[in-house]
């Protein structure tokens, strides 16, 4: 795949605080690229300066191999963008939302029509045509939002937190559609701070922090950089100390908490990890309930790296 | 590209029920309550036919006087001959604002004071003090020359003239010819109204600017040119302004019945041209200041509603304050430009200061838009 997007030695300044520092990355043509990091990591930032919205002080940013830049008409023209905040006009109907944003870039009104048409279906607003926008809930806003910023059948869409603040059914729609655009052969750029979506969605995946990468790869890629290789949890009544420092002992095992009946232990990487802990259980006749074993996710590969949660 | 973003940009303005308040409805409203506000003064101040009675106890000239008197080529008085006692039912029941009894010296017998009633007053005296001159002249004229000739008839005649011009001119009503203060309150309105078009400018670029609304970010990333995004916008907001004004025209004409006399077509050219410099004051406000949206609202409001505050809209004598302790401020106020070319064209009989506040109004607009191209080519990134 050839790169459609190529970030060179980004760094963008508010005033003296380096919001993006020397940041350099590629976006593949058909991927999904996930922007991953907490609030104020840069996110945003990022991509505003990769649509010319932000002025930067250095680097440079290519789109099909030619320069962005505000009157870079030719290259905006293949771009969707969906903002954070629901950007629509109140006066306007959903459908005449999506006519208005879709006319910025398709002139052909029956070519329009079809495209509204397709992207209505896309986030499920069939029913819904007719309708102004106070007269939504936040899910079908954020869709109606979605489907503004794709009506057109961008080349690469850019999403930025499109599921904050929207209920689950919602949401597991906006993902659907996310997965149909890809179907449709998009280029999406996905910033988020959830973790799940990401794993979900995300072909490849940049965390970021403080405005520079921190770590760079596919979801599992990325997972293998965390020390640890499995989590399990098991409920336990009651523990005695002595019981807590014979499973630290256990082959494997880096980390063990007890609280609130609940038993954690953290392995490193090894193989018969659980089968050797609830042995030990059987052996000692601890009586034990709801055991649980979970591998890394990528909020523990973003702990491991930082020392803090995404959602911090 | 152009006429799309003209189509929806005057769909949502049509849409927008607080811009529609504010330039549709709220014009019209305070037209309304000028036009009750303000009837009653005009009428009061409109010199109508008074009506008197006369009692004739002993034959007396000044009756033929007093069915002369004219007013603007309509009598002056209307009168009822009677006996005292009718006279007198007439005035308790308000049918006449007074009555006179001639005889040797004429007495007034009025109810009440008001503006009829010292018409009436002064009337009477000055035909007293005229008769009093002729009969002092024509006394000293038989006890200098023992008889009266000719010549002193002449001069007698003459003096009688000039004293019927001078008590002519004196109660002249001139209220019909010179400005009302209802047209004048109503030209402020019509300034009001034309800058209130800043609204419609600063909601639409707001709309238009990434840095100062999602809208506009949205605008901002797709294929569309600024400049004709921005250009269309403007329009729309024109048009909108030009309905909103028409709307005023033909209520105020047809509904509250104001004559704006015989200038129309200039008053329309120059309330067209103040639109533009309210149009282009918002899209300057909108430009230029990186505030939120409902701040730069309250700025276009408070600046317009002061404008017109200092160009008489809430009681003339504002105007002629500024007008006398600070000129300068007039001369750059957008709604003293309309209003103070609007005055012009009854005050004067040439349209040079007309013309001269229409040039002003130009001045006023191409700087704003100057103010406003500078700050928009700044930005050729939107900073966020």
């Amino acid at each position: 795949m050839k790169n459609i997007i190529e970030v060179k030695k980004l760094t963008k300044m508010y005033k003296n605080l380096k919001a993006v520092d020397n940041l350099s990355f590629e976006v593949k043509e058909g991927e999904i690229l996930g922007l991953l990091g907490p609030n104020g990591s840069g996110k945003s930032t990022t991509m505003n300066c990769m649509l010319s919205l932000l002025e930067f002080k250095e680097g440079t940013i290519t789109i099909f191999g030619k320069e962005m830049k505000p009157n870079a008409y030719d290259i905006k023209k293949e771009i969707g963008v969906v903002f954070q905040d629901v950007a629509l006009f109140e006066e306007l109907t959903v459908y005449d939302n999506m006519d208005y944003f879709c006319g910025l870039y398709i002139k052909d009104k029956r070519t329009r029509k079809q495209y509204i048409e397709d992207a209505i279906k896309l986030v499920g607003l069939e029913d819904f045509k007719k309708f102004y926008p106070k007269q939504l809930s936040g899910g079908l806003l954020r869709r109606l939002n979605i489907a503004c910023g794709i009506a057109h059948k961008p080349k690469i869409v850019f999403l930025d937190e499109p599921t904050v603040a929207v209920d689950p059914q919602s949401r597991n729609n906006i993902l659907d559609g996310i997965e149909k655009l890809r179907e449709n052969g998009a280029t999406i750029i996905y910033t988020t701070h959830y973790m799940e979506e990401v794993e979900i969605l995300c072909d490849r995946v940049i965390i970021l922090d403080k405005g520079i990468i921190i770590a760079e790869g596919t979801p599992d890629e990325l997972k293998e950089l965390a020390n640890m290789e499995e989590k399990v949890s098991v409920y336990i009544e009651k523990l005695e100390e002595k019981h807590i420092e014979e499973i630290k002992k256990l082959k494997n095992v880096s980390e063990v908490t007890y609280h609130n009946s609940n038993l954690i232990v953290i392995y490193n990487k090894g193989k018969n990890n659980l089968i050797s802990l609830t042995k030990y259980l059987e052996k000692e006749r601890i009586s034990y309930d709801k055991i649980y074993s979970e591998r890394p996710t990528l909020n523990d590969v973003f702990l491991e790296l930082t020392g803090k949660e995404l959602r911090d | 590209m152009f006429l799309h973003n003209l189509k929806y940009s005057l769909k949502t303005l049509f849409k927008n029920k607080t811009l529609i308040f504010w330039t549709f409805a709220f014009p019209l409203i305070l037209g309304t309550l000028f036009q009750m506000a303000f009837q009653d003064i005009e009428k009061n101040e409109t010199l109508d036919t008074i009506s008197i009675a006369i009692v004739e106890e002993k034959e007396n000239n000044i009756k033929n006087i007093f069915e002369e008197l004219e007013i603007e080529d309509k009598k002056m008085f209307s009168i009822f001959y009677g006996n005292e006692e009718e006279a007198k039912e007439k005035l308790e029941q308000s049918e006449i604002s007074g009555y006179l009894i001639l005889s040797d010296t004429p007495k007034i017998i009025v109810k009440e004071n008001g503006i009829n009633q010292t018409i009436l007053k002064y009337v009477v005296g000055e035909i007293i003090e005229t008769e009093e001159i002729m009969n002092n002249m024509i006394t000293y004229e038989i006890s200098q020359n023992g008889v009266l000739t000719n010549e002193f008839y002449q001069t007698l005649y003459e003096n009688i003239k000039k004293i019927e011009l001078e008590n002519k001119i004196e109660i002249k009503d001139i209220s019909s010819r010179n400005l009302s203060y209802t047209l004048i309150e109503f030209y402020t309105l019509i300034a009001m109204t034309a800058l209130y078009g800043g609204i419609l400018g600063l909601y639409l670029i707001n709309q238009n600017l990434a840095n100062q609304s999602s809208n506009g970010k949205r605008i901002a990333v797709s294929p569309a040119s600024k400049r004709t995004i921005i250009i269309s916008s403007a329009l729309a907001g024109y048009i909108v302004q030009l309905i909103g004004i028409a709307l005023l025209f033909l209520y105020t004409i047809f509904a509250l019945h104001i004559n704006y006399g015989e200038h129309f077509f200039f008053i329309l050219l120059l309330t067209l041209i103040g639109c533009l410099a309210g149009l282009s004051m918002g899209i300057m406000i909108a430009s230029i200041f990186k505030i939120n949206e409902n701040t730069k609202t309250g700025i276009v409001i408070a600046f317009t509603m002061l404008s017109c505050f200092l160009s008489g809209m809430m009681g003339i004598t504002m105007k002629y304050i500024v007008d006398k302790n600070i000129p300068i401020l007039n001369i750059i106020n957008p709604a003293n430009m309309i209003t103070d070319g609007l005055y012009s064209l009854y005050y004067y009989e040439t349209l040079d200061r007309y013309y001269f506040n229409i040039i002003s109004l130009i001045i006023f607009s191409c700087f704003m838009l100057a103010l406003s191209m500078q700050s928009l080519r700044r930005q050729k990134y939107d900073s966020i």
